[in-house]
């Protein structure tokens, strides 16, 4: 961990200054993702600026939807009874990642800018385009299990590792960030991050020094049926090797609605609008479930050895849906 | 008042309970050395060539620096002194990635970090041996008489006879112990007196590989280790990190701490190797094996071999007329591997286990009576009689207590839910020995109240050896065990063997347990009395009015033991639900029924068998070692890659053991059960999937990827 | 002491773990208080859990060690002025801004039971409690603890008495080599209030509905319990220990079983 100057933030606008005015500055909410890099000299800020006091913390209805702190501890998110009630998949999602203590820790906002978990980003001995642009990818062609199968480029393997962002993207919440302007702009969350492309020094599309406040849910009628399935090595805190955040609204038997996103898959949650627009107006059954599946893994471009993530990734939408059908009730693991 | 309580064999806490509970047990980074300065190791990023500039200059200049230690300026160790892998710092060589190339000191840890951070290196690569699938081929025969073929009968002939055989290869990738305790040393100098606090499973080992290393005489050097934040084998023998702290620490003249990172821990301390074995078994009709050939290819450092003996259990388990038992080895460019929790037997109980499930399976006999139908009366590989051996009590005792008998011999019977359900057994042995260890038992006394002081330079990886040491020492001596007190962990006691190989229990609990007998007679003798009844160590102590008295023993193993066959054996059985979308495995149920000879505390003998199964269940399941082929460095670098189970992996595990009097193996009949508990698990684990899915998996761990 | 731990207060120890426990000075401060603790321990003869500590202290007594429980002002970079509260205690101190919570801990204040396990947020050796949650010391920084209350191992037990989860891990050998067991413990006690809260789990089998007091199943206490590994496999016993506690129910310590005859002739002839 290099040498970095520390100072606590009063208020957002005078943190979002002094983060904007240098370059190798960061922001510093939970820490869980930031200080970690650091220690292994994969970050090297100058300076931090903790943001972990800002009032940012309040979980509240807003327009039918809730409207989440960005400095709310992940804890507090998943247990929310606004989000426990209205969210549940987002519930799930917080609560498969990482660990009691972390989840303790991590801010939604910090939660949104965790970056890849990719061993080759994380070792300085081994090259890494994210880490230090143009020094190769090690990973494209060295050991690529836990790697993309969609929207990867020769630059970048990368996958982004969060739990929360795969149910965020398919409750298509809306990030709301100030930049030093002190405006606020919202942004779309499959706008939100980015695939790696000729950049993936970026994982996504905050500019220097833009505080991510707030993150909305709009209002939908999934909390009936829905169910975040988070497939991965060992039992419990690991990342997914493939997850599926999965959202159904029925009319009796026919889908009236249906949100899929996929983690461990891709340089940014992926959503699987494919599957989506096969399923619309459909049955709901696992025949078509399946068929659905298979429709959005056409696209999947596996390396050479997560070949697996393309049937594991079919198998995973398919179960993920039926047990959101089920209610999403199910004991997970 | 003195006592004649029963202590050996009841489940008495932790006598160091309290201080583990309450943070107040230290281990080595734990003790509050004045004047500490701190240390940082930097590691090479090639795996094979050699530095040819190593820039120092910015991190002397960075804060707090006190000196940066490389090849260019550090003493001459002697490279022989008995450290795992090399003393290293010796020459601009290199020979693994991640090899230690030098060691920053400064004021803070903080700073020590920050400065390893700006040296820079230069390297000329070479060619390196990385990849063992590639390099396999090329395998050659060991010069080490421990790992030559051992040939009986003739198994091809077998083989080409034979109505029923299987022949498949099992892998098992590499592993690492990866202890809590990363490995770590404080080095303080007294002129040319050198303390370390250092993690040590063989604290004299420690002491004499140092003091080689460094050319002190041993008595130089003192190791304090009361407590190890765990081994399993890693901390046996010695590593680099221990001298270079020496060396730290002589060249600052201040005490010097240096803890691996948990990462460095992957290229540091030793591994588990990958193994390839061939099984090749045949058996008649009525179920008799007539051929076990167990070949195995494995990997080992350029500079040094290490082989584990994946061939072990197949000498002993079954009877065969035939059998064959191979080792190839390929020197490669990657750390040296050490013996690890089961060295050989867990991995080759794999193999082992897995074929003759496949072969029960082909005769179409239950698992279970294909075992038993092929029981030796005596050792196959050498003819010797067992000292005990119970496997068939294991195996039958354990049937009972799981529910065997509801288990269907054909794969995927059993659906429940979204899971398919299987069952699996899986034996395991380990050799029980007991070695040279010293003892003093000290006695005091003040009016009545007597207490007593063993002392020995044994150790405690939280295997109980504190407690069973006073429970030993309680009894013979006639004392209540709260009047016996525990002295461990420190070189400058009585040499004592390591807590390696399954030894430490019945090497140390024999020794105090003669020290105590010793006393007892000298006492006697002293008195010049007669007695009827045998009166106790505190006894005496009261009657002759003696207010100190002490004595020395130097044990033995029992000469007669190499007249047997001496092991541990045990029989596992897991019962495993695979979701049938997911891959995801989950053991909710296993049973181990354990027959190792006398348990001296059936509650600390409990955990660590529960031990040696979850380390099983994370061999079959979760553990591996992934190594770049092309750069020789591990992809796997940490605990979020390199998966030791967690708590939700482990459902309940049953703790049976056989009642078993071996009088051959030593004096207290204790065989030792360390090892033997992880022996036979990951096969067990295995077997159950294939009961479960129809899938025999047979490279380990068992991902979900490999059970689509 | 919680009342809902009356049912397990005071049984499970052997009368010498009692007798010890009555004489302790309060666990929060290690070094001198230790030594002192000792000492008396040592005049007083009791217990066999004082003898062998007495064992370990003899052992160290020629060394030189530090007495002081507060080391001496290191060396800093960015210095960083930060007042908090460790196990009740006010420390003021300045360090370099880098300094985890862990680091000054163990390095600053000589409270060496949390350990560093990893460093990085993958192990949990290094739980502790601040402002009555559980957290990574390893991942947080010293200077964001300002005015906040941290509780570390040293800190569980209540005067003379241990936590109860203390004591549950001992009664039912909840470790072995002892070293992931400060972190084990202090995530254990505040996995205690989170269930009191009714805080959900990934194995929560339905998360909505409100939030209220709940009974962790065996499988909730693994999962909740996932984020400290323990690499000697105590995690069956860590889970008996923690629902003793959570259901304020003895359990019965005997978890193992003999079986086959026990007498037998002399193997030897």
């Amino acid at each position: 961990m290099r040498p970095f100057k520390y100072t606590k933030a009063g208020d957002a606008t005078s943190a979002i200054k002094v983060v904007s005015a240098t370059e190798t500055s960061n922001f510093l909410a939970g820490g869980t993702n930031l200080l970690d890099l650091m220690k292994e000299d994969v970050m090297r800020p100058t300076e931090l600026v903790d943001v972990s006091r800002l009032s940012l913390t309040q979980i509240k209805s807003v327009n039918g939807g809730v409207a989440l702190g960005a400095l709310a501890k992940n804890t507090d998110t998943a247990n929310h009874p606004l989000v426990r009630q209205n969210y549940p998949l987002l519930s799930q999602a917080i609560l498969a990642g990482a660990s009691g203590q972390i989840r303790n820790m991590a801010t939604n906002g910090g939660n949104l800018n965790q970056r890849t978990r990719c061993s080759y980003f994380y070792d300085t001995a081994m090259p890494c385009n994210k880490r230090e642009p143009n020094s190769g990818c090690g990973a494209l062609e060295g050991v690529n299990r836990n790697h993309a199968i969609f929207g990867w480029s020769e630059k970048c393997v990368a996958v982004y590792p969060s739990d929360m962002a795969i149910a965020l993207a398919a409750l298509d919440a809306v990030v709301k960030v100030q930049g030093r302007d002190g405006k606020i702009r919202s942004i779309p969350f499959a706008d939100f991050h980015r695939l790696p492309g000729n950049e993936p020094e970026k994982d996504n599309n905050l500019q220097h020094g833009e505080l991510v406040t707030e993150i909305v849910l709009p209002k939908n009628n999934f909390a009936g049926k829905s169910y975040y399935l988070k497939i991965r090595d060992r039992a419990s805190y690991a990342f997914a090797l493939i997850s599926v955040a999965a959202a159904l609204e029925t009319k009796g038997n026919v889908i009236n609605g249906v949100r899929i996103a996929m983690g461990g898959v891709a340089h940014k949650p992926w959503r699987a609008f494919a599957a989506e627009r096969f399923l619309a107006g459909k049955v709901a059954n696992e025949a078509n479930f399946r068929l659905a599946a298979d429709e959005e893994m056409k696209a999947a471009k596996p390396l050479e050895h997560n070949k697996f993530k393309v049937e594991l990734g079919a198998r995973a939408i398919v179960r993920a849906l039926t047990m959101a059908m089920n209610g999403g009730r199910e004991q997970a693991v | 008042m003195t006592s004649k309580n029963t202590f050996i064999g009841e489940g008495v806490n932790r006598i160091d309970g309290l201080l583990k509970v309450t943070g107040a047990a230290q281990y080595s980074t734990d003790f509050p050395v004045k004047n500490l300065a701190h240390a940082v190791i930097f590691k090479s990023e090639i795996a094979s060539g050699r530095i040819t500039e190593i820039d120092t200059a910015a991190a002397e200049k960075a804060p707090g620096v006190l000196t940066v230690i490389t090849h260019k300026n550090a003493p001459k160790l002697n490279e022989r002194g008995g450290l795992r892998g090399g003393a290293f710092l010796q020459s601009p060589k290199i020979d693994f990635h991640g090899q230690s190339i030098g060691v920053v000191v400064a004021e803070t840890f903080e700073q020590a970090r920050a400065a390893s951070k700006l040296i820079k290196v230069s390297y000329e690569k070479a060619e390196g041996k990385i990849d063992f699938a590639k390099l396999a081929s090329t395998a050659i025969p060991s010069k080490n008489p421990g790992s030559a073929d051992a040939v009986r009968g003739n198994v091809d002939t077998a083989l080409r006879a034979a109505e029923y055989k299987i022949e498949a290869v099992y892998d098992t990738p590499v592993e690492h112990h990866q202890p809590m305790e990363p490995h770590a040393t404080i080095a303080v100098w007294e002129g040319e007196n050198l303390t370390l606090y250092n993690a040590s499973q063989m604290v004299n080992a420690a002491q004499t590989s140092a003091a080689a290393t460094l050319g002190l005489k041993p008595e130089q050097v003192r190791i304090i280790s009361p407590h190890v934040g765990g081994g399993f084998g890693s901390k046996g023998g010695l590593w680099s990190n221990m001298v270079l702290t020496a060396v730290a620490a002589k060249m600052v003249k201040r005490p010097v701490k240096l803890a691996l990172t948990r990462q460095q821990m992957f290229n540091s301390v030793g591994l588990r190797q990958r193994n390839r074995q061939k099984l090749r078994l045949a058996a008649s009709k009525d179920g008799k094996l007539t051929a076990i050939a167990h070949e195995t290819v494995t990997h080992t450092a350029i500079r040094d071999e290490y082989i584990e003996a994946c061939g072990d259990c197949s000498k002993v388990m079954y009877d065969t007329p035939n059998s064959l038992i191979t080792y190839r080895h390929v020197p490669m460019n990657v750390i040296i591997p050490t013996f690890t929790r089961g060295p050989g037997k867990a991995t080759g109980s794999f193999a082992l286990e897995s074929a003759i499930d496949e072969l029960a399976y082909q005769l179409k006999i239950d698992p279970i009576e294909f075992r038993i139908k092929n029981e030796p009366a005596k050792d196959p590989s050498n003819g010797k009689p067992w000292s005990s051996r119970k496997v068939v009590e294991c195996l039958r005792e354990g049937a009972k207590i799981f529910g065997w008998d509801k288990r269907k011999i054909e794969p995927r019977q059993n659906r429940q839910g979204n899971y398919l359900v299987g069952y699996g057994v899986g034996c395991g042995t380990y050799p029980a020995r007991q070695r040279d260890s010293s003892a003093i038992v000290k006695l005091t006394r003040k009016g009545d109240d007597v207490n007593a002081s063993i002392e020995l330079a044994a150790s405690d990886l939280g295997t109980g050896t504190h407690t069973i040491l006073a429970q030993t020492a309680a009894e013979v001596l006639g004392l209540p065990i709260n009047k016996v007190g525990v002295k461990i962990g420190d070189s400058s006691l009585p040499p004592a063997a390591g807590s390696v190989g399954s030894v430490g229990a019945a090497s140390f609990a024999n020794a105090v347990n003669d020290g105590c007998e010793k006393i007892t007679d000298e006492l006697i003798a002293k008195s010049g009395k007669q007695f009827f009844v045998r009166p106790t160590a505190a006894e005496m102590m009261v009657s002759e009015n003696l207010t100190e008295f002490q004595t020395r023993v130097d044990a033995k193993p029992p000469a007669n033991a190499n007249d047997y066959s001496v092991h541990s054996f045990n029989a596992n059985f897991a019962e495993v639900w695979v979701n049938d979308a997911t891959g995801m495995v989950k053991v909710p149920r296993f049973v181990a029924v354990t027959a190792a000879g006398r348990i001296l505390n059936p509650k600390t003998s409990r955990s660590q068998i529960i031990g040696g199964v979850i380390w099983g269940i994370g061999m079959a399941l979760t553990e591996e070692s992934i190594i770049d082929p092309r750069h020789g460095n591990f992809i796997t670098r940490s605990f979020a890659d390199y998966h030791i189970p967690a708590n939700l992996d482990i459902g309940e595990i049953e703790t049976i053991f056989v009642n078993e009097e071996d009088k051959i193996v030593n004096k207290m009949g204790v065989k030792g059960i360390g090892e033997v508990g992880i022996v036979g698990v990951a096969g067990a684990v295995a077997n159950a999937i294939f009961n479960a899915t129809g899938k025999r998996v047979r490279d380990l761990p068992i991902t979900p990827d490999k059970l689509l | 002491m919680a009342k809902e731990f009356d049912d397990l207060d005071g049984f499970e120890l052997t009368a010498d773990e009692e007798a010890l426990l009555e004489d302790l000075p309060g666990l929060s401060e290690l070094g001198e208080a230790r030594r002192k603790f000792l000492g008396q321990a040592a005049a007083m003869g009791i217990g066999s859990l004082a003898v062998n500590l007495l064992a370990h202290e003899q052992l160290f007594a020629g060394l030189d060690l530090a007495e002081e429980t507060v080391f001496t002002p290191i060396a800093e970079e960015n210095g960083v002025a930060v007042t908090l509260k460790i196990n009740g205690a006010e420390k003021a101190l300045t360090l370099d801004s880098r300094v985890t919570l862990l680091d000054a801990l163990r390095d600053r204040l000589g409270l060496t039971g949390s350990k560093k396990g990893c460093d990085h947020g993958q192990c949990g050796a290094c739980t502790v409690i601040v402002d009555g949650r559980r957290v990574l010391s390893c991942l947080t920084l010293t200077a964001q603890c300002e005015g906040k209350s941290v509780t570390t191992i040293e800190g569980l037990a209540n005067g003379n008495a241990l936590h109860p989860m203390q004591t549950a891990f001992i009664k039912h050998d909840g470790f072995q080599c002892g070293f992931c067991t400060p972190g084990q413990i202090c995530s254990a006690v505040a996995l205690m209030d989170e269930a009191r809260n009714g805080e959900a789990s990934y194995v929560t089998a339905d998360v909505r509905g409100k939030a209220k007091t709940i009974q962790l199943s065996d499988e909730e206490i693994r999962e909740r319990m996932s984020g400290n590994l323990c690499r000697c496999g105590a995690y069956p016993n860590i889970v008996t220990a923690i629902k003793e506690v959570h259901t304020g129910k003895p359990i019965d310590t005997v978890a193992w079983q003999f079986v086959g005859a026990r007498e037998e002739k002399d193997a030897a002839i």
